[in-house]
């Protein structure tokens, strides 16, 4: 039916005005990254790529991206394994009875980040966990969790569960079902929940400025760093890089979304 | 019956490497850090009288409050614009509206606080443009303030306070505001009468996730409040960071916890907790 | 009087390449029940919605005892609807579900309370009034509907299959209670179906519909005894259609020749009169086919054996194969069969010479 309905030109309008809001100030970085200054301005005399040069060539913005990637990585293998089978096992029992794991697994997501970084600088003390590589990848891996039940958690809900009781049926063990007849149907929600946990990590800061300091140094940490102390437009240029990494993931899950449909 | 009952078993087997990093890596952190509260510096409930006497401390959840109020309220109303908007469009520019909710959502927090900071601040390129368009004489305090804090925590929760409002428009039926138009509603009185009730429980979702997600934030405020406007986040990594008074610290986060708690609790009436943050956190 | 008279003038809705209705124009007079029927894409929703100003047409008018309505919004033309599926706000009461219209109409809520009760009277559901639509049946959603529907006195009446969502029992009593209601108020309503019965049963005028063309627009009776195409009459009701030449076509009848024998055919009104020596199809209802007793004998006469039956309660249906006129259908009430039917049985089929109407085939 055309015309039974429309949003009025004040809804319209603010409608507009909260995108534009939303993604501006996002873009603006791109050109003050290009700047020929060197402050934080838009470019005045041309554009360059000093900064993007200054970025690539330091050796510890270099250090502090592979190790958020590696950390990264890391952790995204811990979310995702843990993720997965935690969720096929809640679909598989009835909900009721996994409601509270349910409830458990979306604590991370409730409560608020400053508080388990507190709880884990006092508990990585005894375990020498504090600023190491391990004590990091549990943080984020932990954390990251969430993301994976709940992507592929969706992704079963869409399952028959006549597939597997065929599957035992004729006479399959549980983890010949699991890899032959659930995994291969619930592949996109997985590689989703594991890019959603990797841009996690990748992009958590919180925790990292209570249990890392000098050995473990992450990209956000040096970011964080850089705007409290020298408001550069390296700075920026990071930022750019960031973006555009952070859009790419985002593509490659579009792009798996459509092909699983 | 042994067989099933090992079938069984094995499904609960798979829910063990989650629960117990939870249980061992989550929970027991948090549980043993927030008892402190109780221990240091001395057993017993001084900590918690603090909330009653020390002004600072009050000052403290005060602002906290009124920020996250404020924040909530502005991302609901803008959230609710972009959200009608996406209900209404057409297929085409329903995506271009979403990938304007999206991309927010999963670029970094520090990225997008940089970018305010580099847009507002005294030199920013808001104070400098309308200074030379002659707008302005004096550079306006638009950052390392509550305003500042705002910008940037309201730009942060639009995209979640418009997953869940979107979701119950979705479910709206259009037949339902064609029949009000036939029925002789003109476009206002549809919205009102008709639109906005049947989307409310998606505002009341989208109001608490924004509300609690706001309570324990802490990069946007401390990074745009500039250490000016503390909100609690920033303050119990004051405390426990800086002057090392862990007691004081772990109550705030007690407290924090609680207000959450409690939130949710209040709410779980009215609101499906599960499918709030299925939409919130995909 | 109280209703009023639509017209439909040339009213064409064009969407890129596809027409939905091409070209349609109709009359419907004051108190008048209309049917708009045809199978699903036949363009009768799209007429309906245009009436209701829900779509916008490409070409043609809409008017409303004489006055051009076409560019008028739908919350302007007061006209009462009934939604497929209902569309009653599930927010809201029932009480308040009837008093919509009445609010946005700024009325006083002492009016409003006066006639959302007389309203729910009409319907029988005063006692529902404080329940909300989820709590009630099918059926008593649907009398909503058609409360929340008639409450502001509207110009005219829309029910967009009004009893589609509903099963056949509950379909035929309220069928009655719409019929009753009608005469009651004696408003002009505008229905859409895609059931013949339901149309047969409830309206005064039938527009029926194929590919957006109107095809034939009549009374119920007319449409079914002198059907002008194929569709019509394949459409509404069952039909035999019997192939063949026609012979010294008149005023008074004509002769089909078919190879094996020659179809006495008399015009019992105005119908399509197919050319002399032409090809031309005659529509043939199985209830006007008799079976004849041995020595009986009709106008026209046609031997068979039963190639399969079924018992209908009331009645049989039998297919009898014929050698020249292919395969025919009869029904005919039980008590009539001269014969218990068996499959192979030989019989002599009969019908009256005005019982077989010629019809136009339909453009492709």
């Amino acid at each position: 039916m055309h015309g039974t309905h429309g949003a009025g030109p004040f809804g319209r309008g603010l409608a507009w005005i909260t995108a534009l809001y939303l993604v501006l100030p996002i873009l603006i970085v791109l050109p003050v990254a290009l700047t020929d200054q060197r402050f934080l301005s838009l470019p005045q005399d041309g554009i360059s790529f000093q900064h993007f040069r200054t970025v690539l060539t330091s050796p510890e913005w270099l250090g502090s991206i592979w190790q958020s990637f590696t950390i990264a990585l890391a952790s995204t293998v811990l979310s995702v394994v843990a993720g997965t089978l935690c969720a096929i096992g809640c679909w598989r029992i009835s909900r009721r009875a996994t409601d509270l794991v349910r409830l458990l697994m979306l604590l991370p997501l409730i409560i608020p980040s400053i508080i388990y970084a507190i709880g884990l600088y006092r508990y990585f003390g005894p375990l020498d966990l504090l600023d190491r590589f391990l004590g990091v990848v549990i943080a984020h891996g932990v954390t990251g969790i969430p993301y994976v039940v709940i992507t592929v958690s969706t992704a079963l809900a869409a399952f028959d569960p006549r597939l597997e009781q065929a599957a035992r049926g004729m006479g399959a063990s549980l983890s010949q079902t699991l890899r032959w007849v659930i995994l291969p149907r619930i592949m996109p929600g997985i590689v989703s929940g594991a890019i959603f946990a990797f841009i996690h990590s990748w992009d958590e800061l919180v925790m990292v400025l209570f249990i890392a300091s000098r050995d473990v140094f992450t990209l956000p940490r040096r970011i964080w760093d850089g705007i409290n102390e020298n408001l550069d437009p390296a700075m920026a240029a990071v930022a750019v890089l960031l973006i555009v990494f952070t859009l790419l993931l985002l593509l490659v899950d579009m792009a798996l979304r459509r092909r699983a449909q | 019956m042994n067989a099933s009952g090992r079938a069984s078993l094995g499904w609960w087997l798979l829910l063990l490497p989650a629960v117990a990093l939870v249980l061992f890596f989550y929970v027991a952190p948090i549980v043993q850090v927030l008892t402190i509260s109780f221990t240091e510096p001395e057993p017993g409930l001084g900590n918690y009288e603090r909330l009653l006497t020390s002004e600072g401390v009050q000052r403290v959840i005060f602002t906290t409050l009124r920020i996250c109020l404020l924040t909530t309220f502005f991302a609901l109303l803008l959230g609710y614009a972009i959200a009608y908007a996406i209900t209404l469009a057409s297929p085409r520019a329903r995506s271009w509206w979403i990938l304007a909710v999206l991309v927010p959502l999963w670029i970094s927090v520090l990225v997008r606080a940089f970018a305010w900071v580099t847009l507002l601040r005294r030199q920013g390129l808001v104070n400098n443009t309308l200074m030379q368009a002659g707008v302005i004489s004096e550079p306006l305090p638009l950052v390392w303030n509550e305003f500042g804090i705002l910008v940037g925590m309201v730009h942060y929760m639009v995209p979640f306070a418009v997953l869940p409002m979107l979701a119950s428009m979705r479910e709206i039926e259009p037949r339902l505001l064609a029949a009000a138009r036939g029925l002789g509603a003109s476009r206002g009185q549809v919205f009102r009468q008709v639109f906005l009730p049947l989307s409310m429980p998606g505002v009341i979702a989208a109001g608490v996730l924004v509300f609690i997600f706001s309570l324990g934030f802490y990069i946007t405020p401390a990074i745009l409040g500039g250490g000016r406007t503390l909100m609690v986040a920033e303050w119990i990594a004051l405390q426990i960071l800086d002057l090392i008074r862990w007691g004081l610290g772990t109550m705030m986060a007690t407290m924090l916890v609680v207000a959450i708690m409690v939130t949710l609790l209040v709410f779980s009436r009215v609101v499906d907790l599960r499918r709030m943050f299925g939409s919130g956190g995909g | 009087m109280k209703g009023h008279a639509l017209s439909l003038r040339r009213l064409t809705k064009r969407y890129g390449d596809f027409t939905a209705v091409d070209d349609v124009s109709l009359e419907v007079e004051q108190g008048q029940f209309l049917t708009l029927l045809g199978p699903s894409g036949s363009g009768k929703t799209t007429i309906l919605m245009a009436v209701a100003g829900f779509v916008e047409p490409t070409d043609g008018h809409v008017l409303l005892d004489g006055r051009d309505i076409t560019p008028l919004p739908p919350e302007k033309r007061d006209f009462g609807m009934v939604f497929q599926g209902y569309a009653l706000f599930p927010h809201m009461s029932v009480a308040d579900n009837v008093a919509f219209p009445l609010r946005v109409r700024g009325q006083s809520r002492a009016d409003r309370e006066a006639k959302v009760r007389a309203a729910l009277d009409l319907v029988q559901l005063s006692a529902f009034a404080e329940r909300l639509p989820k709590q009630l049946s099918g059926g008593q959603q649907q009398r909503v509907a058609l409360a929340r529907a008639l409450v502001f006195d509207p110009n005219l009446l829309l029910l967009d299959e009004p009893l589609s969502a509903l099963d056949k029992k509950l379909r035929a009593e309220l069928q009655e209670e719409l019929k009753a209601l009608h005469r009651r108020i004696g408003r002009t309503f505008v229905n859409v179906t895609h059931d013949q019965e339901e149309a047969l049963s409830l309206s005064d005028r039938i527009a029926i519909l194929n590919h957006g063309k109107l095809v034939q627009f009549g009374g119920p009776g007319e449409l079914y005894e002198r059907p002008r195409t194929r569709f019509v009459a394949d459409f509404l009701g069952k039909s035999n259609f019997l192939q063949g030449i026609a012979r010294g076509p008149d005023a008074a009848g004509m002769l089909l020749e078919t190879p094996g024998q020659g179809i006495h055919v008399r015009f019992a009104g105005p119908v399509h009169m197919p050319r002399d020596g032409g090809r031309a199809l005659l529509s043939l209802r199985p209830e006007k086919i008799t079976v004849l007793n041995p020595g009986e004998t009709a106008e026209n006469v046609v031997e068979g054996t039963v190639r399969a039956f079924a018992y209908l309660g009331a009645g049989f249906s039998l297919v009898v194969e014929t050698a020249h006129l292919g395969e025919i259908r009869a029904v005919l009430p039980a008590w009539q069969s001269p014969v218990a039917p068996a499959e192979g049985l030989p019989v002599r089929l009969g019908w009256a010479a005005d019982a077989a109407v010629p019809v136009e085939e339909d453009a492709a």
